[in-house]
């Protein structure tokens, strides 16, 4: 597999990452001491590079899906997927222990978030509708997906 | 506003000395511990669980940390305990991979663990901080042996690929010359009469001499080449015996240098509460700890059990589950009360008769995204070549860190790094990758540090937190809004059920979190059984 992009998202950049201890005592201390690490903009990816860079972690290449203890959703033939405010959606505000993609900047850096643009959004949703079996038109547009909701501070649309 | 700042601590000193008077030193301690001056473990010893009733009985799902804490004491107490665990072994995320072992996650990736014998990642939890008192109570109770854990070392490096030309740093170095950087401009601020308004003269005085001594300033209050520095950020020749022995002074890397490289984030990396000396970790690997629970609890725990349904009623708790490799041969386990332990990611899918309330906090908490990777070298050239022994290495690239083995020191033969630990976008992108390519990453960025990398490489094996079957993720990745909205409703007993784990705790990926989470637990279940009495 070829990941042309893989440098871009790597840019950790440490002269002007702030500090971990921003994190607020509400949200309490966690066991990680990755001081450097600040990662919330993934640059100019498309949406296939962003599933291939960060959602097939989950749904696996392919759009397969995985069952353990729970399971990832299989995107290939799903037929959630008819409603594509339900999949940007999802991106969007997470559901279910997957995170949410639409974080303000700050909710962000708390809780290691990674933020996409409406237009990623609408980009990774085309794609996922678009392939993996999936026939969908790719049509949704980043002002349609700015109309959905969005997460509020760190918590989901309500 | 000052003055009152001032009589609230002269009445709150006058108060403690008056509790301490009347009421001995024992009412005087909880005073202090209530009003912050002495901080208590969150552990509180032993949970007390006298008066079980006769019959009464638990359902402990997980054998993680929590369960199994629980699982001890609900045991001990008399309830009868019955544990289901998905894996095929105890411990949960308490884990460590040994030459021999096998590792498959979702997606269906088998990696053979190929590391020499006693040779050992740990994927999970790695060290214990010492005021984490229940970790160490159950290593103590389980006979498990513990070591000590560098978290700082200062021969170790802090590196960036855009400071210093890509050269490592070492820590002390950094350390030292931010610290005495630092403290000559505040020296000079000082002199130049700048801190008057906020200083009386005579703690300026007091000031001056404290920043040449935690800054290694000369007498001119200037950091500079010479022994004071050197003393602290070492020297171009060490002092040595004999008549070559004379110690030649380093030159310090400027202060602009210092702020530019950014390699100041990594100074305070042995200063927060969870990662000052002392740290522990137990002989053989983390999971010495899990394994030695398992033991103990025996035939109580069931593997290869995967729940896939929870349902409470008036008088008890049914959870369905299946056998976790074929998903077949469904059964049922039923208990008076239920001490849920299952990570919330997978918590969220299992159909689960509870008040809305819970629900919703159950499907709030999104999972953190980490990797670790573990690296088999033919020699331990990082003590070998650069006296590097046990700690830790800070980089910005997307490795974030490399783990020196804490033991085994000069052992001659392999040795096994933490060849990356990884958090946020690019363990997520890790995640993505197959795991030989996660070692080949981790190979090529950890070259940048060390050249010996490619050139000792031995084999390596790589494990993807969001792709393990058991957790499907790291940890509960609270925010301070989440934490407010949903918390407490996570943590309130529900009918016949209570949750335990990290997620149920301030201490998010910490195994002390799952422990004082699980005894709040069991404690206040306890009580409700107690006020039920005897089996329904």
């Amino acid at each position: 597999m070829i990941f042309p992009e893989r440098g871009r998202l790597n840019r950790a950049s440490a002269a002007v990452s702030l500090p971990l201890l921003l994190i607020g005592v509400g949200a309490g201390v966690r066991a990680d001491d990755s001081s450097f690490t600040d990662t919330d903009d993934v640059g100019p990816l498309n949406g296939e590079q962003i599933y291939q860079h960060i959602c097939q972690g989950c749904h696996m290449p392919g759009g397969q899906g995985a069952v353990g203890a729970g399971y990832y959703p299989k995107l290939a033939g799903d037929k959630k997927l008819v409603s594509w405010e339900y999949a940007a959606i999802t991106v969007l505000n997470g559901r279910n222990g997957m995170p949410p993609f639409a974080l303000p900047a700050a909710a962000a850096k708390e809780t290691r978030a990674v933020r996409l643009s409406d237009a990623q959004v609408a980009d990774v949703v085309n794609y996922v509708r678009s392939h993996f079996d999936n026939k969908y038109r790719a049509t949704v547009t980043a002002r349609q997906v700015q109309a959905l909701p969005h997460p509020v501070g760190s918590m989901a649309a309500p | 506003m000052k003055e009152d700042v001032v009589s609230a601590a002269v009445s709150r000193r006058d108060l403690l000395r008056l509790i301490g008077v009347t009421a001995g030193s024992a009412a005087m301690y909880q005073a202090m511990s209530a009003l912050g001056f002495a901080a208590a473990s969150p552990y509180q010893g032993q949970v007390d669980l006298s008066g079980a009733p006769p019959g009464a009985s638990v359902l402990i799902l997980g054998a993680g940390m929590a369960g199994m804490s629980a699982a001890y004491e609900l045991r001990n107490a008399g309830y009868k305990v019955q544990v289901l665990e998905y894996n095929a072994r105890a411990g949960g995320r308490n884990w460590t991979l040994r030459g021999g072992d096998s590792y498959t996650e979702l997606g269906g990736a088998t990696q053979h663990c190929e590391f020499d014998r006693d040779l050992y990642i740990n994927p999970g939890p790695w060290r214990i901080p010492y005021h984490h008192q229940g970790m160490m109570h159950y290593a103590k109770v389980l006979g498990v042996p513990l070591e000590p854990f560098f978290q700082v070392n200062y021969n170790a490096y802090l590196h960036s690929p855009k400071a210093f030309g890509g050269k490592p740093q070492r820590y002390r170095e950094v350390k030292a010359d931010y610290q005495g950087h630092v403290a000559e401009l505040l020296a000079k601020a000082t002199r130049q009469h700048a801190l008057d308004d906020a200083v009386s003269k005579e703690d300026q005085e007091r000031l001056l001499e404290s920043l040449r001594e935690w800054g290694a300033l000369d007498q001119n209050f200037t950091y500079a080449a010479n022994c004071y520095a050197s003393d602290r950020r070492g020297y171009a020749k060490n002092p040595g015996g004999g008549l070559s022995a004379r110690p030649i002074p380093s030159e310090p890397v400027g202060l602009g240098d210092i702020l530019t490289s950014g390699l100041w984030q990594g100074i305070p990396n042995g200063d927060t509460f969870d990662m000052q000396t002392a740290l522990f970790q137990p002989v053989g690997g983390m999971g010495r700890i899990g394994e030695a629970f398992g033991r103990e609890l025996g035939a109580l725990i069931r593997y290869n059990s995967k729940v896939v349904d929870i349902a409470q009623d008036a008088t008890g708790v049914t959870a369905t589950y299946v056998d976790s490799r074929t998903l077949g041969g469904k059964q049922t386990a039923r208990a008076d009360w239920c001490l849920c332990t299952i990570p919330l990611s997978v918590l969220a899918e299992i159909p689960l008769n509870v008040s809305a309330n819970l629900a919703a906090a159950i499907s709030a908490v999104p999972y953190a995204s980490a990797i670790k990777v573990g690296l088999q070298f033919k020699r331990r050239f990082w003590e070998e070549d650069e006296q590097i022994y046990g700690g830790i290495t800070y980089t910005d690239l997307p490795i974030t860190n490399i783990g020196y083995p804490n033991t085994g020191f000069f052992s001659g033969g392999k040795g096994v790094l933490l060849g990356a630990y990884i958090w946020g976008l690019n363990a997520m992108e890790f995640t993505a990758m197959s795991p030989p390519e996660r070692v080949q990453r981790a190979l090529d960025y950890g070259s940048q540090i060390h050249p010996q990398y490619h050139r000792e490489f031995d084999n390596g094996i790589a494990v993807a937190w969001h792709r393990s079957p058991f957790t499907m993720g790291c940890f509960g990745m609270w925010s301070t809004d989440s934490r407010a909205q949903h918390y407490d409703n996570l943590c309130q007993i529900d009918g016949r059920i209570a949750l335990a784990g990290e997620h149920a705790s301030f201490l998010g990926g910490w195994q002390e979190g799952a422990v004082t989470s699980s005894m709040d637990a069991i404690s206040r279940l306890h009580k409700r059984a107690v006020a039920q009495g005897a089996k329904a």
